[in-house]
């Protein structure tokens, strides 16, 4: 499975709703919380030219916001 | 796929539908929630101490609380989008972007509201690169960085308050009249030297290249124009109701649904509470109140409905019947 990373805020509700998520899915991920971790954000910052969380990278490929579907889909085609 | 039929759906699951959904399910009500937002505009509160019950809360948990008592009252959720709501026969269809349709006898809408946008040059290309409608999420981000905030009331000075606490480097705070935040929060930023308060004041516009390098200000008194060199914006100007799919219901000038004190809609059968509607007061402990109030006004309409046969119900949309709402002023 391509390795997920997950870059958060502690206080930002869709991190959270993210979170549950892979975890409820049994994905595994690393997870980069921005606001305590400035070398991350300037990292996030740099590989997504936006500046907002949740942002989750899989392998090479970048999702930006809660997008349940776009995960399960690429974790699914590089699966296959 | 197959249409489930209920007593009651509820669309939305803030305060007002989830409240709703427990009284429904504990009057044995076959009740579904369909939400596309699990705790709505409360999980984007840094913190309630108006609840009662509760001195201090952050806004994530107030609404994983409630969740926990829905979930404790066997009520089924669905997290999905409904796109239209319209009737038939059997009763009330509600139209799920992904989930389809679901039939209710009644319905309880109670889909809150949504960050307001600006309108402004710049806004929406420079989204999530510089413009945030959540300090909540996206103020640890900004540190070291100046920053315009706009809006006066609780949430603008809240963003504030978020953006000190992420060492934000200059906050300008940008309001079109006073500040109407409550003084409890205006006190811890009034006289902070790194904000900067623009009363009577408006944005005209955001500039940048990849991101957001600037933002244009124009005094409303003077005309006067003035440039802030900053990287980020957050706006905080207020919220607008989830009701556009709505097609039929009565709405006022704000397009929030037009209710009577007992959360009646101008249609028999859909009932609705909470800060979609017209009520005043946008309060998590009003809005729960407002849902009790709708579930236990469906009860006794489907105790009514119930001696009735359900063919004798037939639904006529107000532009038929003749009936035309004059919008009430001011909201």
């Amino acid at each position: 499975m391509a390795e997920v990373t997950v870059y958060t805020t502690s206080t930002c509700p869709w991190c959270l709703k993210l979170k549950d998520f892979l975890q409820d899915e049994g994905i595994p991920f690393d997870e980069v919380n921005v606001g305590l971790d400035s070398a991350g954000a300037k990292r996030m910052v740099e590989i997504t030219g936006q500046r907002s969380v949740p942002v989750t990278t899989i392998g090479d490929q970048i999702i930006i916001g809660y997008d349940p579907e776009g995960i399960r889909e690429i974790l699914n085609s590089s699966e296959g | 796929m197959e249409t489930k039929s209920y007593d009651v759906i509820i669309v939305g699951a803030g305060p007002a539908g989830m409240t709703a959904a427990v009284y429904c399910l504990r009057k044995g009500l076959r009740t579904l929630v369909i939400s596309k937002d699990i705790g709505g505009q409360v999980n984007w509160t840094t913190l309630v101490e108006n609840y009662m019950g509760f001195m201090r809360i952050e806004g994530p948990e107030l609404m994983q609380r409630f969740k926990e008592q829905l979930k404790g009252e066997n009520g089924a959720i669905i997290e999905d989008e409904a796109i239209n709501l319209w009737h038939r026969k059997e009763g009330f269809v509600v139209n799920g972007k992904k989930s389809g349709e679901h039939l209710g006898k009644a319905i309880i809408v109670a889909t809150g509201k949504r960050p307001k946008m600006l309108g402004v040059v710049g806004e929406e290309s420079f989204r999530g690169k510089g413009v945030s409608y959540c300090s909540t999420c996206d103020a640890p981000l900004f540190r070291d960085a100046s920053v315009v905030v706009v809006g006066g009331g609780n949430s603008g000075v809240q963003a504030v308050i978020d953006l000190l606490a992420s060492n934000a480097r200059q906050i300008y705070l940008v309001t079109n009249l006073e500040l109407s935040a409550d003084h409890v929060l205006v006190d811890k930023i009034s006289n902070h030297q790194k904000v900067r308060i623009y009363t009577y004041h408006q944005v005209t516009a955001i500039h940048g290249d990849n991101m957001v390098t600037g933002v244009a200000i124009r005094n409303l008194q003077s005309g006067k124009e003035e440039q802030l060199r900053v990287e980020g914006i957050f706006i905080e100007i207020g919220l607008e109701p989830n009701s556009e799919f709505l097609e039929d219901l009565w709405k006022n000038n704000l397009g929030e649904v037009v209710i009577d004190c007992h959360c009646r809609t101008n249609i028999s059968g859909i009932f609705a509470a909470g800060d979609v509607t017209h009520t005043p007061e946008k309060q998590i402990i009003v809005a729960s109140g407002e849902g009790a109030k709708a579930a236990i006004k469906v009860w006794e309409y489907l105790m009514n409905v119930g001696s009735t046969r359900n063919e004798e119900r037939k639904y006529i949309p107000p532009a038929e019947r003749g009936e035309v709402y004059a919008p009430i002023k001011g909201g």
